[in-house]
Parts: structure tokens; sequence; C-alpha cells
């Protein structure tokens, strides 16, 4: 019995013993996620392309965006409740912003993170060995497009800024920066097809009109009156784009992707949702029969300006005043939180949904009509044409022989909430006066850029600051 | 052999007697019996009664649980009597120390330990909440959520972004929590504190290893014990708010000062007290029923548990039920042991959200719970008539006071529900191959089910959160949007997952007396498992019929599209060798080294196939009270020992994959096409770089002392403990490609502290004895040698832009990091000539310029030590009269500061104040220089920053014992508790104890679920 139990007992160890001792025990494989070295068969290119159109669709562009592209400027105001600061909205309204606002780092860090997905799709596309030649150099243009979008929205806010190519810290000068994305465009029109020329289902993907479109923008800012001259007319005659004749419609669901829409960031409400995100709710009435926070709301200063120059049919199509029934049928009560909102950043079916069907507008063909018309001016072209076609649309008269500051009104009018407005003022050195007008002091010298982000400064200490921030 | 049986018995006597209990002279049945260094021996009869064969000459071992040994050497006398002394704490108790035991006065590490009798004199649904304050260096922040955790942290935080829990080990193997145990069925609660213990556990060990062993049958009278208690619970140290005159006040002098023209009429129709509305009294309820026993060769143990609680939200439940079956039987002459231990726990939870807390604090009592026409209460108000209501004429403006929800509306119209099922068993066998050498071989596995229920009435909350809203507005909507989710009927959604772990052991002990001095005791085995074996499974449809019968998937609406998805995760599995070896010379000098060898799967990625690591340890012991040069009378026993050793987490955080993709809304997808269509992308992820387990080096020193014949007992403890290779969590530079922050190993983390623990007791007369223990602990936590560039990450976000903590070397980890405040700004003037934050108004809070550049800016922000107390202290006093008992217990921590997040983080002017903050505000110019107004700024400053001190008396028991009074009964005892009857604090919020991350919410009282006060009432009965 006593030897049977010894036995047993070793047999027992034994056993246990051996079930240790092999060693690829510790090689489990991957469920969780795909291995890195499984993976290279499954993302294409084209996806990556994707991934760089889908930062368009992030939170910052419904928030921090505003804030320092609108609710900055004399269109706008913060909105919502006195005492709902928005972080830092409520000093960006007041020109108070500092160096520690959440809204110009989450825009800054965004616009760069974008530069890099970019980046990494170009080469990715390059090396992935696509026998296709003509659908990788599109993947390539759109990346190239998207990258300069970036890299423009960038240079007029901060002014000098690292190109990521060259280096993380050291800030490169303003015409390098616009170099580069000018190259970057010329390569995209290159590369990129026609706006007719794609399938159906790749609708709102960039196109050679949008990059020619926004080289023509480009070259604005970068003051190559020539330039820019020559590539908006270049859309204008190109065939491809032309106005809608109905200004408020533009605006709605059936307008998107439409005959005057260079380049929109697409958004879609049903199930799985996805859009700029809470970007309608962001901006929606607020209170009583609301649907939204109330932020970045039209500022008196822009309604005056609407009703000085007779413009009701884009006073209308821009604002929504509370007591109106808007044309959907939805009845905005008289009583809600402000006097006014933006219109233009309503969605009807997915209202306050935070992913919605909103298809926020980029480039338009009446922006070219409009770039077109100043740069005309600079050269000595035909100003007027451009301009009073875009006029003309809203039943306001011709100008036969309008001034700089004729033209840069009717981008007022024309573009308000699109997100274009403080850069406009800045640009053209409007920027003291109008803000004076709007109670705000603008102070020369600084107030033109926004401050690098202390919370890159403390990153890299070595990178330099704006002049007097 | 048979010959040598019967030589020996002819030269026997039988001795007999009754063992009792020196403390209240009853018997103690189930005491070990034993002639030392024999395996032969008997035990206690019910009545104490014994009898035994025995040599002249033999010495004869008294032992049992709880009690001092007792060594009797036969010489002609043969009734015995023997009363043992109690002594819970004596040296001479029994220690687990994985793979093994070890008597208290062996130890040479640092071991702390609790019985399960003192576990549960402070009744709670897990072992940890009754452990609080009673083991020094092990900090334990509770939490009164029903069912919920506490956290606790053994000798400080020594990592900044892994997993900080800690290893559970249950009945020899390592398990994931122990929320599954009932805490009636735990015998002892071992805590190994310094890596020379815990490094046995090797990789896992990092953050400390709470070994507990579950109860088995002991020899005797079959033992029924039935216990039952009845709690009720609410709110300790409420915070008193505002009242509706003076919020009005304070509302309006907000809109004066921001030059707003709309204020509050001071006739308000409503003044609620939301956390009166949203609170009732919680109530929990345990019922126990043990039965254990045992023969000869065969040992029981069967439990049954149900605990149920109600917590002071609506519906807020918690159910429990455990079972457990520990069996063993003897064989072969007693040379193998079979165990089995089983167990099963059943918890149903229905979970509702603490946000409710923090929504009670800022909504307005101007707001009505529910207004007249039965509609909850939202925060809007009629700007022309200043009342708080959403009626008024066509052309009144109606605004919102503030963004917060309806408390009341946000817990009612939650509606989840949890079911989690465990399963654990574990076969065991032990065979003693000699006398001195034993193997050990077990397997254990536990199966987790656990299936989670989430019902959104999305038309329901649609009104609520709009009392001018209508049905037949929803409906329009819906019929316009067919496919939009936004305007469903409702949402429900299942998670349903699955998990298995197992772990595969075998060990020999060798135990050995070698000429009587040098006594030998080693172990070497191997240990395999897999844990974290994982299948999900989730589904999401909308629409479903509103009963809740009908609540399945396949009835939801297929007009929306239906959400599944399902994911398996990757297992880890582990392979360790382990050996130890404990050798004493006459119990005076005392040595054990140990070594694990470590391989996790987990760490494939890395070099390859470099899974291993060694985690080696050393300690050694002098007990100078058996030097025969010790003379000090009064001191009984001395030892000194001190130890160094080394252990691993492996439960770091790893670089994701570099593929980021998403199935939903995502910033990597986009639309395209004419139908708009989602299109799926993909992006680079964080930047990847190898990552490894974290090492932690130990040293400890420390001292045992008993004194004045046993009735003081003390241990002291130093420790140094070093993370050496932490991992922080990264953000890449703003400018760079990477997005996402990414893991690398970058600094050091050291603690370093002392623990002090004292008993004392002793009894005035027969009836009456009495203790007191205190114990004390410091931690200081210190991080060292950071990357470059590492430096600086920030954390302890408030959710509303502002970030309240920095992990930068020379200070704690993620120390607090804010504003330094300096007093108030009086006026325009002060404010136009000194260094102002943007925006400053008089009336806000004035922060320091500290580097004097005139700007107010990140440069000035200043570091304010951690959120994690620096000491703790726990005492407590025990008396027993008759059959009286008493105890009272408290516990209090401090060195720390709290940031108190409900008063400090107002995203909106229009939410509710304490009324502290009220009646100490600024009111104009000059009335104080220390509160700002009630137009301040939002930004994280140290005037929100307290002092975390406090103590808590966190139980008073008084008890009556009935012995034998009814027939069949053999003890009933009848006690009536306070758990957290007071607390003592500055702490202006709710709790200063507050769970978190330390890069997270810890310390950061924000949707914190308040303390408890709990009287209870319970009986336990020995049949």
């Amino acid at each position: 019995m006593k030897l049977k139990t010894i036995k047993f007992g070793m047999l027992l160890f034994t056993l246990l013993l051996v079930a240790n001792c092999s060693d690829d025990y510790l090689d489990v494989d991957s469920r969780a996620e795909i291995d890195a070295a499984d993976s290279g068969d499954v993302v294409e290119p084209e996806e990556m392309v994707n991934g760089i159109y889908g930062m368009l669709t992030d939170w910052d562009y419904s928030f921090s965006y505003l804030g320092i592209t609108e609710i900055i400027s004399d269109n706008a105001d913060k909105g919502s409740s006195a005492s709902d600061t928005g972080t830092d909205k409520h000093l960006l309204d007041a020109l108070e912003h500092t160096t520690t606002g959440p809204s110009i780092l989450a825009m800054w860090e965004h616009w760069y993170k974008s530069i890099g997905r970019a980046s990494i799709a170009i080469n990715y596309t390059g090396d992935y060995g696509l026998t296709d030649h003509d659908y990788r150099d599109r993947l390539i243009g759109e990346a190239k497009f998207l990258r300069a979008l970036n890299y423009f929205w960038l240079v007029r806010s901060f002014g000098d800024v690292p190109l990521q190519h060259i280096d993380y810290v050291v800030r490169q000068p303003k015409d390098d920066v616009y170099e580069f994305i000018e190259q970057d465009l010329l390569d995209a029109i290159e590369l990129l097809p026609k706006k007719s020329e794609y399938a159906s289902a790749d609708l709102g993907r960039a196109t050679q009109g949008a990059a020619q479109a926004l080289l023509a923008k480009v070259y604005l800012y970068d003051e190559k009156w020539q330039d820019s001259y020559d590539m908006a007319t270049a859309v204008v005659t190109g065939g491809d784009y032309d106005l809608f004749p109905n200004y408020e419609e533009l605006w709605r669901e059936s307008q998107e992707n439409g005959i005057e829409s260079l380049f929109e960031v697409q958004g879609r409400g049903e199930s799985i949702a996805h859009g700029v995100q809470q970007y309608s709710q962001v901006q929606g009435a607020r209170g009583t029969s609301g649907w939204g926070w109330g932020f970045n709301i039209p500022s008196q200063n822009l309604l005056d300006a609407f009703n000085a120059e007779g413009d009701n049919i884009r006073r209308d199509a821009t604002i929504i005043f509370a007591g109106e029934t808007l044309w959907d049928g939805r009845e905005v009560s008289a009583s809600t939180e402000n006097p006014m909102y933006s219109e233009k950043a309503y969605s009807s079916a997915s209202a306050g949904a935070s992913d919605g069907d909103k298809n926020v507008r980029i480039l338009r063909f009446a922006e070219v009509l409009l770039i077109q018309s100043e740069a005309a001016l600079h050269v000595g072209a035909d100003a007027a044409t451009p301009l009073n076609r875009v006029r003309n649309r809203v039943d306001l008269e011709s100008i036969s022989a309008p001034t700089y500051e004729d033209i840069w009104k009717e981008r007022r009018l024309e573009l308000a909430f699109e997100h274009d407005r403080w850069f406009d003022i800045v640009r053209t050195g409007e920027a003291q006066s109008a803000m004076a007008a709007n109670g705000k002091t603008f102070e020369v010298g600084k107030h033109e850029l926004f401050p690098i982000p202390s919370l890159q400064i403390n990153q890299t200490p070595e990178m330099t600051q704006n002049p007097n921030w | 052999m048979l010959f040598v049986s019967i030589c020996a018995m002819a030269q026997q006597i039988e001795i007999n007697g009754v063992v009792t209990s020196k403390n209240d002279a009853m018997p103690l049945p189930g005491v070990s019996i034993i002639i030392k260094g024999t395996s032969t021996g008997t035990t206690s009869d019910f009545e104490g009664a014994y009898s035994l064969l025995v040599n002249r000459g033999d010495q004869v071992e008294y032992s049992y649980i709880g009690f001092e040994t007792v060594i009797i050497t036969i010489e002609d006398e043969t009734n015995i009597d023997v009363a043992l002394v109690d002594d819970v704490e004596s040296l001479s108790e029994v220690v687990v120390i994985g793979y093994g035991t070890q008597k208290r006065k062996e130890v040479t590490g640092a071991i702390a330990s609790v019985s399960g009798a003192e576990i549960t004199k402070q009744p709670a649904v897990n072992a940890l909440q009754s452990i609080q304050g009673k083991m020094t260096g092990v900090n334990i922040v509770n939490t009164n959520a029903p069912g919920s955790e506490p956290n606790i942290i053994i000798r400080g935080i020594g990592t900044a972004s892994s997993g900080s829990d800690i290893l559970y080990i249950v009945d020899g193997v390592q398990v994931n929590s122990i929320t599954n145990i009932n805490p009636d069925d735990i015998e002892t609660f071992d805590v190994l504190k310094d890596a020379a213990s815990a490094s046995i556990y090797g990789m896992n060990a990092a953050n400390g290893v709470v070994i507990v062993t579950t109860k088995s049958g002991k020899k005797g009278k079959m033992k029924i014990e039935l216990s039952s208690y009845y709690g009720a619970k609410s709110m300790l140290n409420a915070v008193e708010m505002a009242n509706s005159s003076q919020y009005v006040r304070y509302f309006n002098e907000n809109q004066m000062m921001s030059g707003e023209t709309t204020f509050l009429s001071p006739d308000q129709p409503y003044d609620t007290d939301w956390y009166e509305e949203l609170t009732d009294i919680g109530f929990s309820n345990s019922n126990n029923v043990a039965i254990s026993g045992a023969s000869d060769d065969i040992k029981y143990f069967f439990s049954f548990n149900n605990y149920t609680e109600d917590g002071v939200l609506d519906d807020h439940d918690y159910n429990r039920n455990t079972i457990r079956a520990n069996n063993s039987v003897d064989l072969f002459e007693d040379r193998l042991t079979l165990s089995t231990n089983l167990s099963a726990s059943f918890i149903k939870s229905l979970p509702k959200p603490f946000s409710a807390f923090n929504s009670a604090y800022r909504q307005a009592p101007v707001i009505p719970v529910y207004y007249e026409s039965g509609q909850y209460g939202q925060s809007y108000w009629n700007q022309t008539t200043g009342i708080a209501t959403y009626l008024g004429a066509s052309t009144d403006v109606i605004g919102s006071l503030n963004s917060v929800g309806n408390p009341v509306a946000a817990v009612e119209y939650t509606n989840q529900e949890n079911n989690t099922t465990d399963l654990q068993g574990s076969f065991q066998a032990d065979f003693n191959i000699t006398d001195d050498l034993k193997v050990s071989g077990r397997y254990t596995g536990t199966k987790s089910y656990s299936k989670s229920r989430s019902f959104n009435d999305t038309r329901a909350l649609w009104l609520i959160s709009d009392p001018t809203r209508t049905d037949e507005e929803f409906q329009i909507n819906q019929d316009n949007n067919p496919e939009v989710t936004t305007y469903a009927d409702n949402s429900l959604s299942y998670t349903s997952s699955e998990s298995y772990r197992y772990n595969l052991e075998g060990f020999l002990t060798y135990d050995k007396t070698f000429n009587s001095v040098h006594n030998l005791n080693a172990v070497a085995g191997l240990s395999r498992g897999q844990r974290n074996d994982v299948f999900t499974m989730y589904a999401l449809g909308y629409g479903v019929p509103s009963q809740e019968n009908y609540w399945s998937i396949n009835f939801a609406d297929d007009g929306y599209e239906k959400v599944v998805s399902q994911y398996y995760s990757t297992p880890t599995r582990e392979q360790s060798y382990f050996g130890r070896v404990m050798y004493n010379y006459d119990g005076k000098y005392f040595l054990q080294a140990n070594i694990r060898r470590d391989g996790t799967s987990n760490f494939k990625n890395d070099t390859n196939e470099d899974y291993f690591d060694n985690f080696p340890a050393v300690s050694a012991g002098w007990s100078i009270s058996n030097e025969d040069f010790f003379n000090v009378s009064f001191i009984d026993f001395l030892k000194l020992k001190a130890g160094w050793g080394q252990v691993g987490n492996s439960r770091v955080p790893f670089n994701q994959s570099t593929i980021t993709t998403s199935t939903g809304s995502s910033s990597v997808n986009y639309v395209f096409g004419a139908n708009q269509d989602l299109v799926f992308g993909a992006a680079y992820g964080a930047e990847i770089l190898p990552i490894s387990w974290e090492i932690t080096e130990e040293l400890n020193a420390g001292f045992n002392l008993s004194a004045f014949d046993s009735r003081l007992n003390a241990e002291f403890n130093y420790y140094n403990r070093n993370t050496k290779n932490a991992i922080l969590l990264v953000t890449p530079i703003y400018t760079t490609e990477g997005s996402g922050s990414f893991y690398d190993h970058g600094a050091e983390v050291t603690n370093k502290g002392i623990e002090i623990d004292l008993k004392w007791r002793d009894n005035i007369t027969d009836d009456l004895s009495y203790n007191i223990g205190a114990i004390f602990s410091t931690n200081k936590n210190n991080v060292e040698n950071v990357k470059s560039a590492y430096d600086g990450q920030v954390g302890g976000s408030l959710g509303n832009g502002q970030i309240t903590k920095r992990l930068e070397e020379g200070q704690p980890l993620y120390s607090w990091w804010m504003y330094d405040v300096e007093g108030v700004w009086q006026n325009q003037e002060e404010i136009d000539n000194g260094a102002s934050i943007s925006g400053a108004l008089p009336g806000h809070l004035k922060y320091s310029d500290l580097n004097d550049d005139g700007i107010i800016d990140d440069k000035d922000k200043k570091f304010f030590g951690s959120y994690l107390p620096t000491y703790s202290y726990g005492l407590s006093l025990g008396l027993n009269y008759k059959n009286v008992d008493l105890i009272i217990e408290g516990y209090g921590a401090g060195g720390n500061k709290i940031y108190n997040g409900l008063k400090g983080t107002r995203i909106n002017g229009g939410e509710n104040i304490a009324e502290d903050v009220f009646n100490y505000r600024w009111t104009g110019e000059g009335s104080t220089n220390s509160d700002p107004g009630a137009n301040r700024d939002s930004y994280a400053s140290s005037y929100y920053l307290e002092d975390g001190d406090y103590f808590r008396i966190n139980n008073i028991t008084l008890g009556y014992t009935l012995k034998d009074v009814i027939k069949g009964v053999s003890s009933v005892r009848l006690y009536a508790t306070a758990q957290n009857p007071f607390m003592f604090t500055k702490y202006s919020g709710f709790t200063p104890e507050i769970i978190g991350s330390s890069a997270g919410t810890g310390g950061i009282e924000l949707s914190a679920y308040p303390t408890l006060k709990t009287f209870l009432f319970g009986v336990n009965i020995e049949l």
C-alpha cells in the first residue's frame, strides 16, 4: 500500500512537471488586435487617405475652431448663457485670449496631427506598390490637398510655423511655409481628377477644382495677385462649377455637394451617423424649443451690416431669429436664450444630434468669384463682373467700379459664418477699425497672430513666441 | 512495523483533562494536542475534554488558532487541565506566506495579518472595507456605493501609468479580486508588504500581495453558525447648500458684475433641497449560514450567504449570493490529503449614475423636481419676469440658469441591470513522501459570466429635457427622419462577456530539524496559468417595445441599423519557477532567501522571446531576546530583522497596434458618395516603443517586540522602495505626426516610510479585560531621474478645460500644480496696476505672479504636494466585561490635499453653491481678501485645494453574548454597530476619501459617492 501511494504521489508530481516544461507555452497569438506583422495586407492606402479626411470631423472643429474663426471676429458673439464661458470663448470674444487658451492649443495640435496623417498617407501610398497609377496619383493628390489645407489654416493663424518634414521645433519663415503649401497644391492640381471625373461613390473627395480654388486663396494671402487671378480664373472658366441661383437653399441638405460646392466636410445623419461632431448642436438655439448650446451667435454688428446693405436674402439665410418659423416648419420660440443663431450651421434632420448630416462648406464658387475680383483689382483686370455675379444673385445692384472695400464687404456678407472673417480683417488690415466698431480693442502688432500655445513652449522651451505674447 | 507499534504501546500511559480558555474559562473544543516531534495526537472534544496515550518524558503540545501554544512535559501526573491564553496577536500565530506558512516570530519580512473574526466584527460586503485602519502601511480608500470595491495602496504608489492593483491570492491561487468572496468565509487575511516577502510572487507582486485563506472544518462536534445583520445608511457630512433666496442673491450679484441686465426675482415659487430629494435612507442586510466540522479523515465546511443592499439613491440595488464548500479527505494513513475548494457567487446589481451627486450640488434650488404639470424641472428661467419657469408671455425671453440636468430624472431614467456569476474551484493533492518531504499539486479554475443590459428611453428623455416639448413634436421628428436614431423611441443594448482563468501548480516542501537546533524549510516548485481570456459580445438596437418582457434585440425596429460587435481578448499566459529556503539556528538567527523566475506572454513583442526575469530576495532576523546575554526582565521577545528584494509589475500598458481603425463614428472614418455612405479609414496611432515589466526594489528593516508578560506587542518597520523603470504616459510633442500619447519607461518612483504598530492587552480581573491598539504609518513619494522631455505630463482634468496635476522630477507622483492665490482683487485700479489674468474683475481671485513677469500664465503655477496621504493612523479600543463586549475603532489620514472640484468647477455661473460659499463671499471693496465674489473665474487654483486630513470613528460596536441559555444553542451574540458615526475634518466637501487614478481624478471631488454612516443590528448564533 505504502509503495503504491508513493508511486501515486510521484506520478502526480511528474505529470505537473511535464505539463510545465514546454517552452512555447508563452507564445500566445494575438486575438484582440491584428498584429502589425499581419496587418500589412489589411490597410489599403485609400484607408490611410480617408483617415486624413476623418480629422475634419473632429470635435475641435465644433468648438475650438468656432472660437478662433468667428467668435473672435466682429461677425459673432460667444452666445450661450452669459456665465457659460465655453472655457476660453469669452476671452476670444473679448480679444483677451492668452497663451494658455485651450481653443488655440486644440487647433494647433489638431492641424499638426492632420498634416502628420497626410504625410504618412503620401509615403504609405507611394511605397505600397499600387499598380493602377492613376488611382495612386489621385490618392497622393488628395493627401497633398489636405496637407496644404491644414498648413494654410496653420500659417494664417500663427505666422512662421515649423514644417514637419524639416524640424518639429524650428519655426520656418512664413514665406517658406506658403511656398510649401503652393507646391503641394500645384502637385495636387496635376494629380487630381475633376469633380465630374469621380465615380458617384467618391463624391466629396478633393478635386482638381478644389485644389485650384484653394491655391487661388493661398496666393491671395501670399499677395501673389497675378497667380491668384489666374488660378481663380481657371476655376471660373473651367465649367465644372457655377453659382446656385437660390442663396437660401444653398445651406440645406438638398444642395450638399451641389454645383457651387468645391470642397465641403461630409456628414450623414442615419445610423451609423457621422459628421463634424456636434457642429450643429453647439450652434443650435438654446433654451425652450431649442436644440443646442447656442454658441457662436451672429452679432448686432453683422446684422447692422446686412441691413445697411439692404441684403435681406443673405441676412435671412445666415441668421435664425428668435421667434421665426424656419423653412422646414420648425418654430423657434421667441423665448430662446439668445436673439440670433447661425443658420448656416442648422441641420433640419439632425438639429441637436451629436453626429449629424450637416456638410460644412469649406470652399464655394462664390468665394472663387470674390477672389478673382480682388486679385483682378490688383492686376488691373475686370473686378466688377465676378463681384456683380455674386451680388446679383441676392438681388443687390451691380457696382461698376468696385473698390477693395466693396469686395471685402461682399466677402463679409457672402461668407459670414464660414470661418473666414477674422483672417480676412487681419489680412486686409481692417482688423483694428472693424473690431473697434464692434467695441473691442485690437492690439496692432500682437493680435494679428495667435500665440504659440504655452504647453508647446513647455514641451520645447526653445521654440520662439510670437511678437508681444 | 506492526511490531514496533506494539513495543511502543507497552510503555505508554494515558493522560486526560480539559482544555479551557483562560480568558473566560469556557471549554475549548478542537484544540490540537500532539506529542512534539511526532504526528501522534488528538483534539479536544466539544466539552474541551481529551485523552491521549503518551510516554513519560514526552512533550505534549496544546495548540489552537488564536491562542498561545502550551507545551507540557509528561511526568507522573496524568490528569492535566490546560488553560490557554487567548492571544490574537501573539507571536506564535501562523502567517501565510505563499506556498507555505511561517510562525509570526520567525518572520523576517513585513507581513500584516487580520483574522477572520476581526473582519466580521466590521460587517461589509467586501472584506477590504473592514480592514481599514487595522494594518500599518496598508492604505485603504473606502467607498460606500453598493457593491463597490475600495482602493487599496500598500506602501505608496510606485507606478505612474501601470496597473496599481494588488495581487490577491485566495487559497494559494492568484485571482483578480475578492468581490466574490463572502467576508464570513475568511479565516485569515495576510498582507505581504515588503519585497523580500512578496518576491515569491515575482512579476505580479510590485503593488503588494494579499493572501486570503478561507475557512475549513475543525475537529470536534459539527459547528453550525447562523448570523444576520440589518443596517440603515445615510449620508455622513452632507454639505449644506444655499437655499433659494441665497441663490437668487448670489446669482443676481454675478449678473450685475457680468454687466447683464436680467435678474432673478426674489419671489421664487420653489426652494428645492436637491440632496434631500435625491437620496433616501439606504439599507443593507446579510444572512449567513456556515456548517463545519471534521472527523479523523474528513474535514468539511459549507456556507451560504445572501447580501442585499439598497443604496441611498433610489433603486440603486445590489444583491449577492455566495456558496462555498471547502472539503478535504486524508487517505493512506494520512499520507495523502485531497482537498477541494468550490465557491460560486451570483451578483445582480442595478447601477445608478454617481454624476447625480454632482448635479444635485449644482442644480439651482429655485428649480423644482417637478413642475405643477408633473413634468420634470429643468433650469429654465423667464428673464423678463425673473421667475424660474419655462412659462411666460410670448414675448418673454426664456433662458437657462445653467446646463445641469435634473438629477432625480437622471437616476429615474437610468435603466441598467448587471448580472455576474463567478464559479471558482480548486483541487489539491498533498502527499507526504517521507515525514519531511511533501509534494503538492493543484489546479484552480475560475469562470466568470457577466451580462449587462441598458435601456434608454430616448423619447421620454427628449421630452424631459424641455417641458415645452410635446409627444406630437417627437412623433413628427420621428416620421420625418425615419433612420435617425436621435428620434428612435428608445435604444437597448446588451453586453455579455465570459472569461476563464486557470492555474496549475506543483511544489515540493522539505521541513526538517537537524540536531534540534538547525531548522530548515525549503520549497521549490513550478506554476503556469492563463488569465484574461475574455469573450465579449455587444448588441444594440432601437425601438423595442416598451414592456420590459420584450426587451430583446430581436424585437428592435428593423428601420434602424442594429449594431453587433464581438471581441476576443488576447489571453495572458504565465510560467514560473520558484524556490525558497528558510533556515534558523535555534530560534535565534534567521535567514530566508527566495527567488522566482517569471515569464509572461504579454512581453512577446519585446525582444522576441525574452519573456522571463528573475526576482530574488533575501532577509535575516536575530532574536536578541533568545541570547544568553540578553537580560532585560520586562522584555519577553525582541527580534531585529532586515531584508531586500525585487518584485515586478507585469500589468503594464502596452503601446497599441500602430494602425487605428474604427467601425463607428470616429475621426478615422469619413462619409463619401452621393448616398453619403460611411467609409472606413485608418491612421497611424501612437509611437510604438517596446515596453517591459516595471521592477521595484525594496529595503525593509525593523523589529518585533513583546514585553510586560506579552501585554505589549509592538512592531516597527522602515521601508525604502524604488520602482526603477516606471512607465510614463508621454504626450508626443504637439508638432509631431504622432497622435495619441504613448508609453515609455522614463522615471524612478520612490516610496519611503515608517510603520509603527502597538498593541496592549490586559486582564484587570477575571471578568474584565481590555485592549488598546494604535498603528501609524508614513509614506513619502517622489519622482526621480525623469528622462528628458518626459517631464511635465499633466493630469487631474476637471472636465472644464482645467488641469490640476503635473508629473515632475523632485515632486510626488502627479503633484498638484496650479495658481497660487494671494488674495482677492478689490477694485479695477488694482487689476490695472497688477499682474492679472485675462478677464480679471474685482472680486476675482488674485493669483501670484511667481516669476514677476507681469503676466499670469503656466509659469506661475506652483506645486502643492500629493493627493495621497503622507501619514495614516488607526486607533482601537476593546473592552470585555463578563458577557458584554465593546469595540471602538477610528481611522485617520492626512498630509495630503484634496481639490474641491464641486466648489471650484462652476462651468456656468448659474450653478448652486454651498451655503458657506454664499456666506463668506466677497461683496464689494474691502469686504474680504480671502474669498472671491459671486462673479468668479474657474481657473484651478490653491483656493479650492484643501487639507485632506481627517479622522473618522469607523466602528462602535456593543455586543452581548449568551452562552448555553437555550437548549441546543451554544451561544448567541447580539450586537449593535455604528459604522462611521463621526468624521472630523476641515475639508468643506462631502468626503476627503476619493478614489481615482493618479493621473486622473484621484483626490478630486467631482462625482464622488458620499461617505455613509451605517447603523446596524446583528445576531450570531452558534448551534
